[in-house]
């Protein structure tokens, strides 16, 4: 499919969908401003998808990229709320500045999304290390584990996070 | 068409031509956490060294290793650490619905200013703080009053142009307001089932039990405002108890009521049965009190995060016995067995209770 006939494929999904996808959205988040937003987000998902296809099924395929963008949004949210959640236990004194918390913010997202494939205890074992210097051995007695086990989790780490990294 | 055709082919001029092959990104990888490993010898990184130079796409790769360094190294660990460990997807999966809620609710309790989300306070968000038992939160609302949530507590924050409204739904709280600073002063209100209150610049407590609320004032005043029936100014020092139809008599409140934000339980003479009561507030299961030993006066400060070590501090001084069953889900406060016979803390009575603490689970 040329490229014309793939955004002419979206425009038309747009003009005969956009608003039958923002409704399930607001069903599914309860709120029409993130709907509206992640609505948007489907569509450029789909504008900028490498192989559109044909498309039997407009509403099936939709809610289906839909679906993958909304569980990508939750994953956003539950990082900020959680670091929200941190920057109002910190002691005033230590809080960085609101520049900085942006820019850590920003940081973190790309850092979760790294680290998104790694299993949950290859995931602390990587955390510990590398936020808080702790020691492979450490790591290995905290985790109950091996430290070969400990060095493997360290290098799919770091193998997930160059693989990322521009 | 064209158009759409010199946008495909820029982009493909924009990515990266160069790709990184990926066995040299599995090398960089290991040799990364050779170098975190704190048993790095000298002759590690002289091979490191000489594989890094040993080819450009090497370089490169740690290059891109240097920048990832950098960007973990910026993190603050207090900010990152409880951001990035969070529970597994499938654990949030449960929690989705909810979660948006409490966003909103997180929004609101960030001082008005941090992330540009100034406009948090001003969209009306309706919010929910819970904690469980044995937990306390200390939370900042978008006016920078300070909330405390003692145990088995829930709390909405609804926060708009015409006031500054909690809403207790359950447990207990403290407050420390702000001055309004917004352009319109909004009163700061308290609200239970019972009735509302509204603080004139202070700092005080409110505990919702079943039939009744309970307040207490330690700064300023709060009128208390009853469903039902008239409203009156409570003082500082004053603490009283109302439902939708009465205000009970003031009686005289002190700071030790609101120890529990300091993490104590303070008695000054409490009855057993009094203190068993307040402490199970603070531990899941139940912790029940013999009618024999119910009158028994107790006095001290006791840690309510550590509920074992104050029942093994009760048993060590008063001659109770903890008798718990059901891996210490369910405790009876008991006279002790030899207490009959003698009122000196009998030691085999306290070996057999400290057995009994530390076989649960």
């Amino acid at each position: 499919m040329s490229a014309e006939a793939a955004f002419q494929q979206v425009h038309t999904l747009y003009s005969d969908h956009h608003g039958w996808l923002q409704s399930w959205l607001r069903k599914k988040l309860g709120n029409s401003f993130d709907a509206a937003d992640l609505a948007q987000d489907t569509f450029a998902r789909l504008l900028t998808a490498r192989n559109p296809e044909v498309i039997a099924q407009p509403r099936a395929y939709l809610t289906s990229v839909a679906k993958n963008i909304l569980v990508n949004w939750y994953q956003r949210q539950a990082l900020e709320r959680a670091y929200l959640e941190a920057l109002a236990l910190m002691p005033e004194p230590e809080a960085p500045s609101p520049e900085q918390r942006l820019l850590i913010l920003q940081t973190l997202h790309e850092i979760d999304a790294m680290l998104d494939a790694l299993k949950p205890l290859a995931r602390r074992a990587f955390l510990l290390s590398q936020l808080d210097g702790m020691k492979y051995e450490d790591i290995a007695r905290e985790l109950g584990v091996s430290l070969a086990t400990v060095k493997r989790y360290m290098q799919q780490g770091f193998r997930g996070c160059l693989a990322l990294m521009e | 068409m064209s158009a759409v055709e010199s946008s495909a082919s820029s982009s493909m001029l924009g990515a990266p031509s160069s790709a990184i092959a990926s066995r040299v990104l599995d090398e960089a990888a290991e040799w990364l956490m050779r170098l975190h490993d704190s048993t790095v010898t000298e002759a590690d990184r002289r091979a490191w060294a000489h594989w890094r130079q040993s080819h450009p796409d090497h370089a490169r790769a740690w290059a891109r290793a240097e920048l990832l360094m950098n960007k973990l190294g910026g993190l603050p660990s207090a900010l990152a650490m409880p951001s990035l460990a969070r529970p597994s997807a499938s654990a949030r999966d449960g929690g989705r619905r909810a979660a948006v809620g409490r966003l909103a609710a997180l929004l609101a309790a960030v001082p008005a200013g941090w992330l540009g989300w100034q406009l948090a306070s001003e969209r009306g968000w309706t919010a929910e703080h819970r904690t469980a038992t044995g937990e306390r939160r200390e939370l900042r609302l978008a006016d920078g009053s300070r909330l405390v949530l003692n145990t088995a507590s829930a709390i909405d924050v609804r926060f708009d142009a015409a006031q500054r409204l909690v809403v207790l739904h359950a447990g207990e709280i403290l407050i420390a307001t702000a001055p309004d600073t917004g352009t319109a002063h909004r009163p700061f209100r308290v609200a239970t089932g019972h009735g509302t209150m509204e603080a004139l610049g202070t700092r005080f407590s409110v505990r919702k039990e079943d039939g009744a609320t309970r307040i207490a004032v330690l700064e300023g005043a709060v009128r208390i405002a009853p469903r039902a029936a008239a409203s009156r100014v409570l003082p500082a020092g004053q603490q009283a108890r109302f439902h939708a139809a009465a205000i009970d008599a003031f009686t005289p409140a002190d700071e030790a009521g609101v120890a529990w934000a300091q993490g104590m339980l303070l008695a000054d003479g409490m009855r057993l049965a009094d203190f068993a009561a307040e402490l199970s507030r603070y531990r899941p299961g139940a912790l029940q009190c013999d009618a024999a030993v119910g009158n028994l006066r107790i006095s001290g400060a006791f840690p309510i995060d550590d509920t074992d070590r104050v029942l093994r501090m009760l048993v060590s001084t008063y001659p109770v016995d903890a008798v718990t069953r059901l891996r210490g889900y369910w405790v009876t406060l008991v006279p002790r067995a030899d207490a009959d016979a003698a009122t000196d803390a009998g030691t085999g009575a306290h070996t057999r209770t400290a057995t009994n603490l530390s076989a649960k689970g």
